[in-house]
């Protein structure tokens, strides 16, 4: 990559950046993913026991929550509902990888099938960049926005944390566990989706079949989800670690077949 | 001395699947030319001008640009050679008009991308419209910035896509004086259209394209081809009668009311001897011109030969 490329990119990365400035509503799905993604776990963990009366603590359920935490350093103080808000909402930490992708794959889907069909594109493509550089530019436009969005919802959930849990149980969102599912595993999720629907963006004429398409990458998200409250599967750093390398590999790949498949011969007559 | 041709295209083919597109293409563009594509719709002329600008490859034959192939790898760097003004203008809506020239003068790597931008606005005279969102501007102020993107960064091939496609007179005037000064500048100009009008006022020389080259000449040359050269004697009184006295030398002659149009192998040369035989008879000679058919006859008539 040279010095010109990268520039290259920036421009036209800014001009991703503008165009969504000026087209907020296009985000909107992915505010409401991560909006939902953080009420969610408040509602099961703060406000349900508060509005019934019952306690957490008193069912049996959440009896591995209380172990698992005690055995930890920085919840080890944390009494058995703290323990248990914190197991709670360190589980929902994985809905907010969601977001990122909701995010990603709204803007993606406006960012380059909107962009042949508003008839933008061609004067684009007869300019010097490059096809790496173009998907690289719309990739990163659509990315950096889902990043942003839901750093701003990680905040928002640990500020909430602090404010309404029990003292101590923000200190799971501090975990490494915790940290590298939002600022890993969500945008190399976020990536893979992005570039599967830029994939398929190549071989469909609309944006929605490469939206649903490129939204797939959700499925495993929710089936690890249901695998952490079950049991099935203990999201540990390890395990995450893993997982964000085989998601690396993926879009190693998916950015090799990308590159190959959105040509801009394709791109100028095959999309309609 | 002979100009050095900037673009050679040479046997350019294209076929998508089964339908070929354009076959066997070839033509150059000179330094301080404008030449004009013409052609029907679907006649193969936005292809011919996506290969000429390396946005898709030919199925055979190739572009070159001072001798250079326009591959995938010199792609980049030889469109940076290459103005082209799509059909479309093809703004962001959601931008600006300044900053849509920006995001170009930074793409094309422009040294002081913020005061080219401010040069070209002055230039194409839309300084006051900088900040106004492109989906504000009127279809011919679109057309103009983005011409204005077009020539950003001051290219040496020039590829025109109905530039004046729906512009309003004044508009178009004003674009087909620029595209006569980028002639001056000694840009090679490539200008697709159907406005044969013109064609007929800017073009230096004409190809007629339908999938293939129908032909390829000045103007005047396609012209002489097919009408032959006339010369056109207006007179003070009915011509009737007239076209005897013109003698055996003269036997292509058509009469019209008070003119005489006269076949000549050469209207320089010729037209003198037709006065003086017409003076000689007792005609008062009005006015004696080389008759041009309009470019409009010449291009139905090459594309009905075409078709036979």
């Amino acid at each position: 990559m040279t010095g010109r490329g990268m520039r290259r990119i920036g421009a036209l990365l800014s001009k991703e950046l503008e165009d969504l400035r000026g087209n907020p509503g296009l985000f909107l799905p992915a505010v409401m993913t991560g909006m939902i993604s953080i009420v969610i776990p408040f509602v099961v963990a703060i406000a349900i026991p508060y509005f019934t009366g019952e306690r957490l603590a008193d069912s049996s359920d959440f009896r591995a929550a209380i172990e698992m935490y005690r055995d930890q350093l920085a919840t080890s103080r944390l009494d058995p509902e703290g323990a248990i808000q914190a197991f709670i909402f360190q589980q929902f930490l994985i809905l907010l990888v969601v977001t990122p992708v909701a995010g990603a794959m709204s803007v993606a889907a406006y960012a380059v099938i909107g962009e042949k069909q508003a008839r933008t594109l061609e004067p684009l493509l007869a300019t010097p960049l490059t096809t790496f550089e173009l998907l690289a530019a719309k990739v990163l436009g659509a990315l950096v926005p889902g990043i942003v969005l839901v750093t701003i919802c990680f905040a928002l959930y640990l500020g909430g944390i602090v404010l309404v849990a029990h003292a101590g149980v923000y200190r799971v969102l501090l975990f490494p566990r915790s940290l590298l599912t939002i600022f890993l595993l969500g945008p190399l999720a976020s990536l893979a989706a992005l570039q599967l629907a830029v994939c398929v963006s190549s071989r469909v004429n609309d944006a929605r079949s490469a939206q649903q398409i490129g939204a797939l990458i959700i499925l495993p998200i929710s089936a690890l989800l249901v695998a952490q409250f079950t049991g099935t599967v203990q999201l540990t750093s390890a395990l995450i670690l893993v997982i964000s390398a085989g998601l690396a590999t993926l879009n190693a790949v998916l950015m090799a077949i990308g590159i190959r498949l959105f040509d801009r011969e394709s791109i100028l007559t095959r999309w309609t | 001395m002979a100009l050095v041709a900037t673009l050679v295209a040479s046997h350019l083919t294209r076929r998508f699947d089964s339908r070929l597109a354009v076959e066997d293409v070839s033509f150059n563009l000179v330094p301080g030319e404008i030449f004009a594509l013409l052609g029907p719709n679907g006649a193969g002329k936005t292809t011919t001008l996506r290969m000429l600008a390396g946005l898709i490859d030919p199925s055979s034959g190739d572009v070159r640009i001072d001798n250079e192939a326009m591959s995938r790898r010199a792609g980049p760097r030889l469109r940076g050679r290459i103005g082209f003004l799509t059909e479309a203008p093809g703004l962001w809506d959601r931008l600006t008009v300044g900053q849509n020239l920006l995001v170009y003068a930074r793409l094309h790597g422009l040294p002081n991308p913020a005061r080219t931008v401010d040069d070209v606005l002055e230039l194409f005279d839309i300084r006051a419209r900088r900040d106004e969102r492109a989906a504000q501007l009127s279809k011919g102020l679109k057309q103009r910035v983005a011409l204005a993107r077009t020539l950003l960064h001051k290219p040496d091939i020039v590829l025109l896509d109905e530039p004046t496609s729906g512009l309003d007179p004044e508009s178009a005037r004003d674009v087909r004086e620029l595209i006569l000064r980028l002639r001056d500048e000694r840009r090679a100009v490539l200008l697709s259209t159907h406005n044969l009008d013109e064609v007929q006022r800017i073009a230096n020389r004409v190809a007629v394209l339908r999938t293939r080259l129908v032909a390829l000449d000045t103007p005047s040359a396609l012209r002489s081809r097919l009408f032959g050269a006339r010369v056109l004697v207006t007179l003070a009184q009915p011509a009737n009668g007239f076209a005897s006295m013109l003698g055996p030398a003269f036997n292509d002659v058509r009469v019209t009311d008070r003119a005489l149009s006269i076949g000549v192998d050469d209207v320089a040369t010729r037209a003198p001897a037709i006065v003086r035989a017409l003076v000689h008879g007792g005609a008062d000679v009005v006015s004696v011109t080389a008759e041009e058919p309009p470019l409009e006859h010449v291009y139905l008539r090459l594309l009905e030969k075409e078709k036979a």
